[in-house]
């Protein structure tokens, strides 16, 4: 469908038997991100799991926005200076401020993107509200960041994988334990983009202010459906194996490439970077 | 003089923050580092960090730049309309009053009024006498001054009418609320089974509406109602609109209301309106079965403050329900959530629109 320019836009509605079900009983990371972010689409149980991952590290409001900092410069960069115009954005999130498609549309109206996420209220907000100009197109595929084969098929309705495609991963790969071998997902869907293509990542870190993330860990475990694994920095920098890091590298989100000396001193404890695959 | 804002004298707050000059309320905004009052009665005043305050739009009772002299700014807690106000003074009334240990009741004998009345006052349904706020900060043991202050110029603010209490002749004091919120709104989630939404409305589809409702009222209280409803579209196109994400159910764009032609031109305004970038409207269709929203219409307003929680209105035919407990608004977002999770993309909404016309 890429291939014949129509500007596929909006996500197709989930089949009957693999519909999404709403549970909001149990803490969900997109909610629980966007209690952090300040914002209002979360539920009860994500508010209980994301005050008790505050209380042991009160950063994590700061963190999560020099998360999504690192997002908009990370897309920016990858549209302004890389020349990338197709993003897969797997773990999406609830749609908040400077979403992949918004950064990128605004310098390139011709972008398209597909988001991936699990959670059926991410699912709620995102093909209603992920809507892309006329010019490129976006569309939302729900599914598990592990059913790489599913995402790629999906995106392949509005993606060109012989084009670069840019692979974003901001703050997901926590999600998958070292059984479910993230390193080896990552490069699957690596392995279905050209050369030229670019991976960007960030991950939670076990190695910075070790002792309040280990805190928060082990509360959002007890918490939430999906478990977290924090890694150190040589754990995160295997997802970059045989990859060309750009500049700065792999390095502390809030000091990839910021604008102002105000991101640059945002506290986060996540290790983050952007590679090209030769 | 224009003054200047200076980082160093706001501090730059990490959160939008709210300040109040001379009567005048203006919010901080961290990531434009800029200043923006509010638009209303007061005018719009906008100024940045670092540059001069400047008043952009002169308001009718004339505040003036020197009013805006951030020496004067205190901070406070909410702005965006005399009821959003009222609700946000009454919950940290309460707050006070759960923190200093005091009943209802007793609050209520401090200020001569019953228990209900002190109810009322912290759920923002009634104005407050600046008196009586008065008295409460005492019982509750509020001695700082500069509190005391802000609390008590909130309490004014709350007092002061919005433009739509010149309605209040065709408007019974549960609507004059619901615009009193709407006008305040950053986003409006509405699902309607019935009607086309009333801020989608064209002139000729809301007298039709309206005529179904007040079949005896005379001709110019019928174009009185309309007014107000377009009045009440103005949201929609100010220079900081409310998202506006409506759910509307295939039999409201089937029945055509004030006739054929009438209910052609307001289904080509909703595809109009759809082309916003701040409007979402979804499709709600026949063959989708079983859908979410088992009672009826409803709709949930968001505001800007972070305190402030989502309020879900629900119209009933001679009253309507507000409900803003945590509980109850999660239940209807989740509902919210589900219908537009079923209903048709915006894309194939607008497709469905086009199709629907065709079809009258």
């Amino acid at each position: 469908m890429a291939s014949e320019g129509a500007p596929a836009v909006g996500a197709s509605v989930p089949t009957s038997g693999d519909a999404p079900a709403f549970d909001t009983s149990v803490a969900h990371v997109a909610r629980v991100y966007n209690y952090w972010l300040g914002g209002k689409d979360n539920f009860a149980a994500d508010r209980a799991a994301a005050e008790q991952a505050m209380a042991a590290y009160p950063d994590i409001a700061l963190s999560a926005r020099a998360n999504r900092a690192f997002l908009r410069r990370v897309v920016t960069y990858l549209v302004s200076q890389a020349g990338i115009r197709q993003f897969l954005d797997i773990g999406t999130g609830i749609p908040s401020a400077n979403n992949t498609h918004e950064v990128a549309q605004a310098i390139a109206p011709e972008s398209r993107i597909v988001y991936v996420d699990n959670d059926p209220v991410v699912l709620a907000h995102a093909r209603a509200l992920l809507t892309s100009t006329p010019a490129g197109a976006t569309d939302y595929i729900d599914a598990d960041l592990r059913r790489t084969e599913r995402i790629l098929a999906g995106a392949a309705e509005t993606l060109d994988f012989a084009q670069p495609v840019a692979i974003m991963l901001m703050a997901i790969l926590q999600h998958l334990s070292d059984e479910d071998d993230p390193v080896g997902v990552v490069a699957s869907l690596l392995a279905a983009v050209p050369a030229g293509s670019y991976l960007a990542l960030s991950h939670p870190a076990k190695d910075i202010e070790a002792e309040k993330m280990k805190a928060m860990a082990e509360r959002l475990n007890q918490m939430m459906a999906e478990k977290v694994t924090f890694r150190g920095q040589a754990e995160v920098a295997e997802f970059f194996t045989g990859l060309e890091l750009v500049e700065p590298g792999m390095i502390r989100v809030q000091h990839w490439r910021p604008d102002t000396d105000e991101e640059a001193n945002s506290p986060a404890a996540l290790w983050g970077g952007v590679a090209r695959k030769p | 003089m224009p003054s200047r804002l200076g980082e160093g004298l706001l501090g730059l707050p990490a959160m939008p923050r709210l300040f109040a000059a001379g009567g005048a309320l203006a919010v901080f905004q961290p990531d434009r580092r800029e200043l923006t009052g509010l638009a209303g009665r007061y005018g719009v005043l906008a100024c940045h960090a670092g540059a001069e305050v400047s008043l952009v739009h002169q308001p009718a009772d004339g505040v003036s730049t020197a009013d805006m002299d951030p020496r004067a700014l205190a901070p406070v807690e909410s702005a965006g309309g005399p009821t959003v106000i009222r609700i946000l003074l009454g919950s940290q009334l309460r707050r006070l009053r759960e923190a200093a240990g005091i009943t209802p009741d007793e609050a209520g004998y401090e200020i001569r009024a019953s228990r209900s009345k002190i109810s009322r006052v912290e759920h923002g349904r009634v104005s407050f006498k600046e008196r009586d706020v008065a008295d409460l900060l005492t019982l509750y043991g509020v001695t700082d001054e500069q509190q005391r202050r802000h609390m008590l110029s909130l309490a004014q603010q709350a007092n002061s009418r919005g433009w739509w209490a010149r309605y209040d002749d065709v408007m019974p004091d549960w609507f004059a609320t619901y615009v009193g919120l709407e006008q305040a709104t950053t986003l409006i989630r509405t699902y309607e089974l019935q009607f086309v939404p009333g801020l989608f409305q064209t002139e000729d589809y809301a007298r039709a509406v309206t005529v179904l409702g007040h079949r005896s009222a005379p001709a110019d209280e019928i174009a009185r109602r309309v007014l107000l409803r377009l009045k009440r579209q103005e949201i929609l196109t100010v220079s900081d609109p409310p998202r506006v994400w409506a759910v509307i159910d295939e039999s409201a764009l089937r029945r055509p209301l004030g006739g054929n032609e009438v209910m052609r031109a307001q289904l080509r305004r909703l595809i109009e309106l759809a082309d916003l970038p701040h409007v979402t409207l979804q499709v709600m269709p026949f063959n989708r079965g079983g859908h979410s929203a088992a009672g009826g219409s409803f709709s949930i307003l968001r505001f800007g403050e972070p305190d402030l929680p989502d309020i879900v209105y629900i119209e009933q035919l001679t009253g309507a329900l507000y409900l803003d407990k945590a509980d109850e608004v999660d239940n209807y977002r989740e509902v919210m959530n589900r219908l537009s999770a079923e209903a048709d993309t915006p894309v194939d909404s607008a497709r469905e629109l086009r199709k629907i016309i065709g079809a009258l």
